[in-house]
Parts: structure tokens; C-alpha cells; sequence
């Protein structure tokens, strides 16, 4: 009865300036975020109930949870006689029995390396010095992080903290959460940290001057960042979000020291997001933490028809970016040969960015001030290199050394850190039979069966 | 892609990637269309419909693409495709957007459907373009009530605020979130993902508080999280996959498929 009041209230009212007054943080943060175009109007709210002072948004995820308890009392009653029952094995499964390497941190300090699998959600680490021969059906890892204590599903990133060894592995789906395990953890543990996160989160990166946390989100074109040690709830400290950052279904992000700046590669589509607009009810949003500061505007904030699709680009932006900022500067262009550019690593070194091109494949390396449409200074490339699908990439400076993770090959790859053209790995490190077909499923959210040329079909 | 028979361990044969198809490594949705030989595609990210043709392979760009201003695509995931009346339908919350099959660029939806009392939380769709019904796999929220699973099955061609003609929900319909959905129309029957973890079986002239005919793969079958769905009545097949078990897993299920609805009559 009281929601029902809330609902007539709402309506008669307009909900936006009462969204506004009512405190929603993500509508504060986003003011700030977006300078231009934003509701201006403020009305005052008559005396009610503090209870009833919940946004809409509020009371659609109160009603949703209640659901959630319903659908679960449902799914707990006993089928009746009406119900033919088949819930015997299928005829045929396809399916990779063995691990997609994703991303991939390489510690040269404690030699070793270390994997996500995506396939069989797995955090897998080997010797550095690890060889498969190439007679052996896979190389033994010496820790492997499994299990329903850990967390681990589809980690799409990795970061390794130089300095204690720890893990750091955000989940791109399912799981939104980013799981920190000690140097050294084996099997079916508890991450030391287990951050709640937005949802399509993908790359990380750390600022370690500031001890800052840096995440992209495929899902609604951001980078967020927490302080390096957050855990649970803790809401990011600030967002990038908004037309002009030029971020665009991100996935790999990597950071420059030395000129406080920070690189995110993109694919290139997106939508814009309004939160000045009428909320978009009953669709996926951003995750759980919506109420936090600093959270991404979700596609209930989606502007209608408002999707585009641009090449694909590295954009450069400052480490101290957030709202709608735009970047420092962007590659982008025919020249620069990004095609589905995933994860990257930069060397303050040697001034060279390293980008995973999973449809090249390749190894692009740009300059660090390359610009706009800017060919790669080199490029990995070849069927001696053994690439297929890079999605991830790791420098080991103390040994000049490149790893690369290649996911539609159930390897990783270690390279000279200046290797250009079509060069043989140094050492390969394989999770699977040399002949083993790799299939790369991941994460399969639908399909369709092709009766022509009866084929099914699986969109990743 | 894989051939039908294709188990365990099997080669792909071939996949659409790269840049030039528009897609990412991360779409949701799918469906092919037999009639006009053509693969249908939600881009999520862009709000775009992507349309490929059925022998595409590589990085072979879309045929038709419907994406713009005009489009009123906000937050999709899913769609379905009608061959027969040449529409394609895109489930998004409280709405229904329908457009013309051949649709390309930045066109308005043909009609929409919703928002109205039927749903308001649309995930899927299906089409039984032999009755003229379209399903759509939804919750329902009312004021004062935490929601309720449902199957609203509406006049194929309804727009606006219509009312669903049939609604299958409730306690004893024990569905759950419903996922992708096919319809089988010879059969009469609606396929629906279960998150729970089996395919439940509908008749398309079932109404109200109706268990499902049938399960295929659970509950408490090897299935975890099933997620993508098709049929294949060749073969009586039940295609599902499984986005914990990062499988493809087919179930033949004759016994399902050589049964009508209309034989048994609507519940």
C-alpha cells in the first residue's frame, strides 16, 4: 500500500526532481561528471515518511529481490504428475576439456608466471622457465587457484604486485568481483580480498605511486578507480565516464609513470548514458553497487538509439582523469592495424606500448607518443610466432621478456621484449595436447542452429 | 560454429570475428533465420541489429545493420527473428520493439509493444508465426508485490498497452527468470531456459498457473547454468548451452517433439 502511494506520488510529482532531491548518489556523481545538459530543476518534497523517500530505481531492486525469494520457493516444489521429466545426460556435449589462457602476469622476481583460464575458471601458475616439450600433452603448473571458495569464473585480467607477489584478478561476468589471493595461495581458498565491482568489468592496472586501482567496464565504457587495497563494498574513488572520454567497449588498460598517464584499449562500440533521463525499466543495469559514489551510469540510463560503432583506438588519458574528460590523445586509424585489441602492458623503459591483438594476431608495439593514425614501431606477427587470439600481454623488464597469452591456442608464448616480425617463441607453455582443437567458448549466453548447413552457432 | 553431431573436443567450424563484423566477444543473443538463409545479431554495445549472411565466415561485415536515433534500441541483450511475417522483435524491459526484417540503417520500429499491463521486465521473445502469437518471456511487477515470473503470450501483432490473451505464471508454473525461448509451432510448444537449470516445456495453449509439460536436461541434470537455446525438430533436438560449463550440450528428446499441444489441449 505504501509503494502504491510511492508509485502516485512519483508519477504525479515527476519523478526526476524528486529522483534528484531524494539523494541518489549516482545522479550527484553523474552532475558532476556531465556538465552540460543536465536537469536543472529542483523541487522541494513535501514532509513524508522517511521510508518512502526511495527512488524508483530503488524500488524496482527491492521488488526484484522479493521476486528472486519467490522464483526460489517456486523452483523448490516438486513436479506432479503433469510434468514429463528428462533429466538424463545429453547425446553430445561440446566442450574445451582443457584450460583458455585470458590474461597473463609473468613475476621475474619469484620466476614465475601466471594465467587466468576462462574456460574452466582457473588461476594457473607455472615456473617462468616452463617449456612444453613437444611431445608432452600439457606442462604441470605448480599452483593452480580453483574452486567455489575462491571465486574465480571468467577472469579477464591479472595484476601482479611487484612487490608482495599478491594477485590481482577482476571478473568480466557473473561473479562482479575483483579477487586478490596472497603470493603463494594453492587450490580451493579464500581470496584475501574479494572487491564487489561493476558489472562487464575487464582490465586492471595499478598505479602504484598512488595506490590506485584502475578498472575498465566493457559493459558501459568506464574506467573506475578504487584505491589499490579495496575490498568488499568500498565504492571507487572516481569514474570516467561519458561522451567525450572516447572510451568504447574497453578491455586492456595499462599505465605510464613517467608522464602520469594511462592507456585503455577499446573495440570501439558504445551508447551513451543520460542520468538526467527518465530511468529505462526492467533491463541489466551496472551491477549491485548503484548507490555508491563514483558508479557507473548503467543502460537503464542508456540513451535510446544513441549506439555507434568507431574503429577501433588506444585512447591516452591523464591518471588523474574522471567524469567526462576527454583523452589526452587516441591511435586510431587504418595504419595502426587494431583489430579487437584486448589486453596491454606498457615498458617505461624501453617507451613502448604492447598491445594483444586478438584478431591480428599479433603484437603491436606503439611508441608512447604515438598519435592518431600511427603505424606500430613493430609488429609480432607470423605463423612461426604461434599467436592465435593474444588476449593478453606481460613485460618482464629484469629478464627482457614478453609474454603473451593466446587464447585460442591453450598457450602462452614468452618472446625476446624486442622481437618484430615472424619470430619463434623462446619458450611455450602449453595446457593442452599439441592437436587439441581449441574452442573458445566462453561465456555462451545463447545460440542458434543453422538447419541448412545444420551447424550451431555460438556468440561468445 | 559446430557441426550438429559435433562432440566433445570438437574443431570449430569457422566463426564470424574481427572488426569489420561489428561484433565483440561479448554478444548475448542470436538467431538465424532458415527462410532468407541469415544470421541475426543483438550488439549490445552499439544498440544495433547486425544482420550477416548465413554463409558468412571471417571477418565478413553485416549485411544490413539497424542502428540510430530512430531505432529506439536502449538496452537489449536478445531478439528473435519472424522469416514468415518478416519482422525481427527485440524484448527490452517494458517494451517490444518490432522491426521490418529488411530494416537497414536508422529505422523507427514498426510498432512497439508495451509498455502495458502484460510485463515490464521483457528478457525474451518467441514467435509462433502459425498462430500469430508472439511470447514474450518476462516479469511482472505490481505495486506491492515483489514480481512474478511469466510467459505472456500477446496477438503477434499487438502494440501499445495491449493485454496478453493467455499468461502462464505462478506458484505451481514454478518458472523461473525466464531465458531464451524458441517455439515450436507444429508442436505447439514453448521451449523456455530455466535458470534453474533445465529447458521447460509449455504448450502455447496453456493459461494461468500450468506446470511445464515437460523438462529437458534437469533438474538436477548436468546442467548448471543453462543460458543459449534452439530447437532443431529435424532431429527432435534440444540445443542448449552453458555459460558455467562453457558447453554446447544437445538433448534428442522424440518424445517431446512427436507430441502436439493441440493433441493434448490447452491447460
Amino acid at each position: 500500500m505504501r509503494r502504491t502511494w510511492l508509485r502516485g506520488l512519483l508519477v504525479g510529482a515527476f519523478s526526476v526532481g524528486l529522483m534528484l532531491i531524494s539523494g541518489h548518489p549516482s545522479y550527484h556523481a553523474a552532475e558532476s561528471q556531465f556538465p552540460n545538459g543536465r536537469l536543472v530543476r529542483m523541487d522541494a518534497l513535501p514532509k513524508m515518511d522517511p521510508e518512502i523517500c526511495l527512488v524508483p530505481s530503488a524500488v524496482q531492486r527491492a521488488e526484484r529481490a522479493s521476486a528472486i525469494v519467490a522464483q526460489r520457493q517456486r523452483e523448490g516444489l516438486p513436479f506432479g504428475p503433469e510434468t514429463t521429466i528428462i533429466a538424463g545426460d545429453p547425446n553430445r556435449r561440446i566442450r574445451d576439456n582443457y584450460p583458455a589462457f585470458a590474461a597473463i602476469a609473468v613475476d621475474p622476481d619469484r620466476n614465475e608466471v601466471t594465467v587466468t583460464d576462462e574456460n574452466l575458471f582457473q588461476v594457473l601458475t607455472y615456473d617462468r622457465l616452463e617449456n612444453t616439450p613437444a611431445g608432452a600433452e600439457a606442462s604441470k603448473p605448480k599452483r593452480v587457484l580453483s574452486g567455489d571458495t575462491t571465486l574465480i569464473e571468467f577472469q579477464s585480467g591479472l595484476y601482479l604486485d611487484p612487490a608482495t607477489g599478491d594477485l590481482f584478478a577482476p571478473n568480466n561476468d557473473t561473479v562482479d568481483t575483483l579477487v586478490v589471493f596472497a603470493q603463494g595461495g594453492n587450490g580451493d581458498i579464500a581470496p584475501k580480498r574479494a572487491l564487489h565491482t561493476p558489472h562487464g568489468t575487464f582490465g586492471i592496472a595499478v598505479d602504484e605511486k598512488r595506490s590506485e586501482m584502475f578498472l575498465t567496464t566493457q559493459h558501459d565504457s568506464t574506467v573506475v578507480i578504487f584505491r589499490k587495497e579495496a575490498d568488499k563494498d568500498e565504492a571507487p574513488l572516481r569514474l570516467l565516464q561519458g561522451d567525450d572520454t572516447g572510451l568504447a567497449d574497453p578491455h586492456g588498460i595499462a599505465i605510464d609513470p613517467r608522464d602520469d598517464v594511462f592507456f585503455v584499449a577499446n573495440y570501439g562500440s558504445r551508447a551513451l548514458r543520460r542520468a538526467d533521463q527518465e530511468i529505462r525499466t526492467g533491463v541489466p543495469g551496472s551491477g549491485k553497487g548503484r548507490e555508491k559514489p563514483h558508479w557507473p551510469l548503467g543502460r537503464e540510463y542508456a540513451v535510446p538509439g544513441s549506439g555507434s560503432h568507431a574503429e577501433p583506438s588506444i585512447t591516452i588519458h591523464a591518471l588523474s582523469a574522471k567524469g567526462n574528460d576527454k583523452p589526452l590523445g587516441k591511435i586510431q586509424g587504418p595504419k595502426t592495424q587494431l583489430n579487437w585489441p584486448t589486453g596491454i602492458a606498457f615498458d617505461p623503459d624501453r617507451r613502448e606500448l604492447f598491445v594483444a591483438n586478438d584478431m591480428g594476431p599479433s603484437i603491436l608495439v606503439f611508441d608512447a607518443n604515438a598519435r592518431g593514425d600511427a603505424a606500430p614501431k613493430r609488429v609480432l606477427k607470423g605463423p612461426k610466432t604461434k599467436l592465435a587470439n593474444p588476449t593478453s600481454v606481460s613485460l618482464d623488464r629484469k629478464n627482457g621478456e614478453l609474454w603473451v597469452t593466446n587464447f585460442g591456442a591453450h598457450s602462452a608464448t614468452a618472446y625476446p621484449i624486442a622481437a618484430a616480425g615472424d619470430v619463434a617463441p623462446l619458450r611455450t607453455i602449453r595446457a593442452a595436447p599439441i592437436t587439441a582443437p581449441s574452442l573458445m567458448i566462453g561465456n555462451p549466453g545463447a545460440l542458434t542452429y543453422d538447419s541448412k548447413r545444420q551447424e550451431i552457432l555460438v556468440p561468445n | 560454429m559446430f557441426a550438429r553431431l559435433a562432440n566433445g573436443n570438437a574443431a570449430r567450424n569457422g566463426a564470424i570475428e574481427g572488426q569489420r563484423t561489428m561484433l565483440g566477444r561479448t554478444m548475448h543473443g542470436i538467431d538465424y533465420d532458415h527462410l532468407h538463409d541469415e544470421i541475426v545479431v543483438p550488439q549490445q554495445f552499439g544498440q544495433a541489429i547486425l544482420v550477416f549472411k548465413g554463409s558468412a565466415r571471417g571477418e565478413e561485415p553485416p549485411i544490413r545493420v539497424i542502428q540510430g536515433s530512430k531505432t529506439m534500441i536502449t538496452a537489449m541483450d536478445r531478439l528473435a527473428v519472424d522469416p514468415y511475417n518478416d519482422e525481427i522483435y527485440v524484448p527490452e524491459g517494458d517494451r517490444v520493439l518490432v522491426f521490418d526484417r529488411n530494416a537497414n540503417g536508422n529505422v523507427a520500429p514498426k510498432r512497439v509493444l508495451g509498455p502495458g499491463p502484460g510485463f515490464t521486465e521483457a528478457g525474451s521473445v518467441a514467435i509462433d508465426h502459425t498462430r500469430n502469437l508472439v511470447v514474450v518471456g518476462a516479469s511482472l511487477r505490481k505495486p506491492g508485490d515483489g514480481g512474478a515470473a511469466q510467459l505472456a503470450i500477446f496477438d503477434r501483432t499487438a502494440s501499445g498497452s495491449a493485454s496478453p490473451k493467455r499468461v502462464i505464471s505462478g506458484l505451481k508454473a514454478r518458472l523461473m527468470d525466464p531465458g531464451n525461448m524458441r517455439v515450436h509451432p507444429e508442436g505447439g510448444y514453448i521451449f523456455v531456459v530455466q535458470q534453474a537449470g533445465y529447458i521447460g516445456v509449455w504448450s502455447i495453449d496453456d493459461n494461468g498457473e500450468v506446470p511445464p509439460r515437460f523438462t529437458v536436461g534437469g533438474p538436477k541434470g548436468m546442467l548448471k547454468k543453462p543460458r543459449g537455446l534452439d530447437i532443431d525438430p529435424v532431429h527432435s533436438a534440444v540445443i542448449v548451452s552453458d555459460k558455467e560449463l562453457n558447453a554446447v550440450l544437445t538433448y534428442e528428446v522424440p518424445q517431446v517433439f512427436r507430441q502436439t499441444s493441440t493433441a493434448s489441449g490447452g491447460r
